[in-house]
């Protein structure tokens, strides 16, 4: 697998394939065990929903270190959206739901998204380094549209 | 549950169109949409093939066999291991050969280098039996696996045409590039569900687990021995073997059936198409080897256990507590049939239309018209595919049965191919004939056919308790090794050793430790499924060494399942990794041409026929065209025409 040229079309396409390999059983794994949870009352199913979430991203990065490439620009916008969207509605769930519904969500679901965020953090850490991980949110230091800002002598790094 | 599984089974045929289309959308030369550019990748082939050997067995029916006969009929996802051994010694040589000498299919292949027509007859025979009848009743027995779950909201021919048309769209669309990599997702989600389903069943279910709560067999029944070495058995439909029908020859015999799968023209074709890698083995010692057969070992017992009635009533229970689950059990089933049925009608048909229709029926036709023939090609096939599950499922039934035991019969032709020169034409040929006639007189179709027009035979379904596929490959390997002794130097010698040397410069060229490894083999397979089996029967809770009794709380055959199953692996590992079979290199192809080029033009005799129901005025162009290439019966046969007034001066 280490021919792998990410430029090439077919590449790409299998590279996506591999990853929605991945993603999509272990999304449905997560769903029963959502619905688990939620039926049952029991806070261990959630954690084993998060769980299988956490290991379906570690599967991912596994490929993108097998295959020697990163997070594609719509691998990231997708993942941020449904980080940001869920953690919307967790948060709007717990403003307008039933009391007995926040008392049970509340804890076992929030504790899940935060450790979601923070296995995304950990990762950007480990593959990164610091600072590059913090230059991947700096948008402040990289929103100069002019070409020659890209320059390295220049500052530039977008 | 009805809703939640109609939603569920709509995702993966969104799933399935998405990867057609992107597929479609690569723009990448027409020719690709029936080969993938010979490049599958790889992790798609290594997920692949466990899911492919598991289809051997079937999920539902081997749940449903280890649920009336316990561990005796487990006993034989030991075979599994075989499955393992076979696919990277057979995918390594056809991998080589292919790149060595430009085969196509693996038709062409064998065909070529016995320089047999029959033979490529033979495996497009085999091609059909698979993409119809094998996959109609896989089809039509998931059909039947959704009526019940959807208690009877879904019909049993409604799901057929459902399932018929959501495989035959993205496979239209998408080709074969689209199919593996769909098919791919497919078998990491039968890995996820299998052992998902167990996990999750025993904690929301409660009560003993297996194998403390023992197998609900009928009385009679060993659920946790093996009944013997062999039984003097007339066969199903004759009398009733004592203590379960899964002797350690029966498990043997229906293990090494197993093998058949990977003899399959698809599963060959899986092969040929593959990128040069790792896969073979990855996917044969870790993935099918250990994985597949672990699970297959180590949890279906324990769900069978929970589920007298079938994965239906099972889902049911499961859904009364969380709908979902319900909906993953049958998707276990759905899941697992499917991707065969999916795999074997597109790499069936795809290998019919590139054998039959472009070799002979219309050689020179151009790439983007044979894409759009191998769309209608495929697109009828699934049209006969639903009209077989929906309206003939007996008839599906009794044809399957034989779909396994007769593609084994090409073990010998295969072995020959890739590595013994010394087996001719003549012998491969005369053991199919035999083997497979073996073969057909210990199924059903021969049996039915047999004594419904003349009279009863003494035997039945797999007298002996042997199984068919092994009636038939011990007389087929008698022939083969009989034959092959008086034809050791044939006229086509010549050919089969041009073909092996240049083979044998690509590695692995040669096994260190090739003796010690089949001796431990052999050893290996003796005891693990062969009548050193019976050993485990008592082994490890009544040792012979001492006068103890061991108590474990699980089934001493259980646990010899569990020791010769990790001892495979070591066995596959040796093979795929030690031997060197497991990995396949692009670079230091010397290509060889084997036997005549293909025709430019159809055959005389097909031509003709052609040109009465189609196009008069192209069959008179190609007469017209005396420097068309010949197929090489005319070649033999055919002297030069010569023009009356050629070389006259006027």
């Amino acid at each position: 697998m280490g021919e792998h040229d990410i430029t090439d079309k077919v590449e790409r396409l299998n590279r996506h394939a591999l990853v929605m390999a991945i993603w999509s059983p272990t999304i449905f794994v997560a769903a029963v065990l959502f619905h688990a949870g939620y039926l049952s009352q029991s806070d261990w199913w959630f954690a084993a929903a998060f769980a299988a979430l956490i290991i379906a991203f570690c599967g991912h990065l596994i490929i993108n270190v097998i295959l020697q490439s990163g997070f594609t620009a719509g691998e990231t916008a997708l993942g941020g959206t449904l980080l940001a969207v869920s953690t919307l509605v967790f948060f709007v769930t717990m403003l307008v739901a039933p009391d007995d519904l926040v008392t049970r969500l509340q804890l076992p679901v929030g504790i899940g998204l935060g450790v979601l965020v923070t296995v995304v953090v950990v990762s950007m850490l480990i593959s990164f380094g610091p600072r590059r991980a913090f230059e991947k949110f700096d948008i402040a230091r990289s929103n100069n549209r002019r070409a020659a800002s890209r320059l390295p002598h220049r500052g530039g790094r977008r | 549950m009805t809703f939640l599984l109609v939603i569920t089974y709509g995702l993966l045929f969104v799933y399935s169109l998405y990867f057609a289309a992107q597929s479609a959308r690569l723009g990448r030369k027409p020719n690709e949409f029936m080969n993938a550019g010979m490049a599958l990748p790889g992790w798609s082939v290594m997920f692949l093939l466990p899911a492919i050997a598991v289809a051997a067995l079937g999920i539902e029916r081997h749940l449903l066999l280890v649920n009336h006969y316990g561990l005796q009929a487990s006993h034989v996802a030991v075979g599994l291991i075989t499955v393992a051994v076979a696919a990277v010694l057979i995918w390594n040589r056809i991998w080589v050969a292919t790149r060595v000498a430009s085969f196509r299919t693996p038709g062409e292949a064998i065909g070529r280098y016995y320089d047999s027509i029959a033979l490529r007859v033979i495996m497009l025979g085999l091609c059909v039996l698979f993409a119809l009848p094998y996959s109609a009743n896989i089809l039509s027995e998931t059909a039947q696996l959704v009526e019940q779950a959807s208690d009877g909201t879904i019909s049993r021919s409604m799901a057929v045409w459902i399932f018929a048309i959501a495989l035959a769209i993205p496979a239209i669309i998408g080709g074969w590039r689209a199919t593996i990599l769909v098919l791919a997702m497919q078998a990491l989600l039968l890995a996820v569900l299998l052992p998902g389903i167990m996990i999750f069943g025993e904690i929301v279910l409660g009560g003993d687990i297996f194998p403390t709560r023992p197998m609900p067999v009928a009385d009679g029944i060993f659920w946790d021995r093996i009944p013997g070495v062999l039984q003097a058995y007339g066969g199903i439909g004759k009398n009733i073997p004592s203590g379960g029908i899964f002797t350690t020859i029966a498990i043997s015999s229906t293990a090494i059936s197993l093998v058949g799968i990977i003899c399959s023209p698809a599963t060959l074709y899986l092969g040929q198409t593959t990128k040069p890698g790792k896969a073979f083995g990855i996917g044969s010692v870790w993935l099918t080897g250990g994985l597949a057969a672990g699970l297959l070992l180590l949890v279906l017992p324990v769900i069978a256990a929970r589920m007298p009635d079938g994965l239906a009533s099972y889902a049911d229970v499961l859904a009364e507590i969380v709908p979902l689950a319900g909906v993953a059990a049958v998707l276990l089933g759905v899941a697992g049939a499917l991707l065969a049925v999916s795999f074997f009608v597109t790499g069936g048909t795809i290998i019919l239309i590139s054998e039959l229709v472009y070799t002979y029926l219309f050689p020179g036709m151009a790439p983007a018209k044979q894409r759009f023939g191998a769309r209608v090609g495929l697109g009828f096939a699934f049209f006969l595919l639903g009209l077989m599950a929906a309206f003939m499922p007996f008839t599906s039934a009794v044809f399957a049965s034989v779909a396994l035991p007769l593609a084994l019969q090409l073990l010998p032709a295969i072995i020959g191919f890739g590595f013994m020169r010394w087996i001719s034409r003549g012998a491969v040929l005369a053991g199919i004939v035999l083997g497979s006639l073996m073969v057909i007189f210990t199924e059903p179709l021969g049996l039915i056919l047999f004594e419904g027009l003349f009279v009863d035979l003494p035997w039945g379904r797999w007298p002996l308790t042997i199984h068919s596929a092994g009636w038939g490959l011990a007389l087929n390997l008698l022939i083969v090794l009989l034959s092959s002794v008086v034809t050791l130097i044939g006229p086509d010698r010549y050919q089969r050793d041009r073909f092996h040397n240049a083979m044998a410069a690509h590695p692995p060229a040669s096994m260190s430790g090739g003796g010690l490894l089949w001796a431990l083999a052999i050893l290996w397979g003796f005891l693990a499924y062969g009548p050193g089996a019976v050993l485990g029967n008592f082994f490890f809770s009544d040792p012979i060494f001492t006068d103890l009794k061991a108590i474990m709380g699980v089934p001493s055959l259980w646990v010899w399942q569990l020791l010769f199953w990790l001892l495979g692996v070591v066995l596959v590992w040796w093979v795929a990794y030690s031997a060197g079979f497991g990995r396949t290199y692009a670079s230091d192809l010397k290509p060889v041409r084997l036997g005549m080029p293909d025709a430019i033009r159809s055959p005389d005799w097909i031509a003709s026929g052609l040109n009465r129901v189609v196009n008069r005025r192209e069959g008179e162009d190609a007469k017209a065209e005396p420097n068309a290439r010949l197929l090489r019966p005319e070649l033999e046969t055919k002297q030069p025409h010569v023009q009356p007034d050629r070389g006259k001066v006027k």
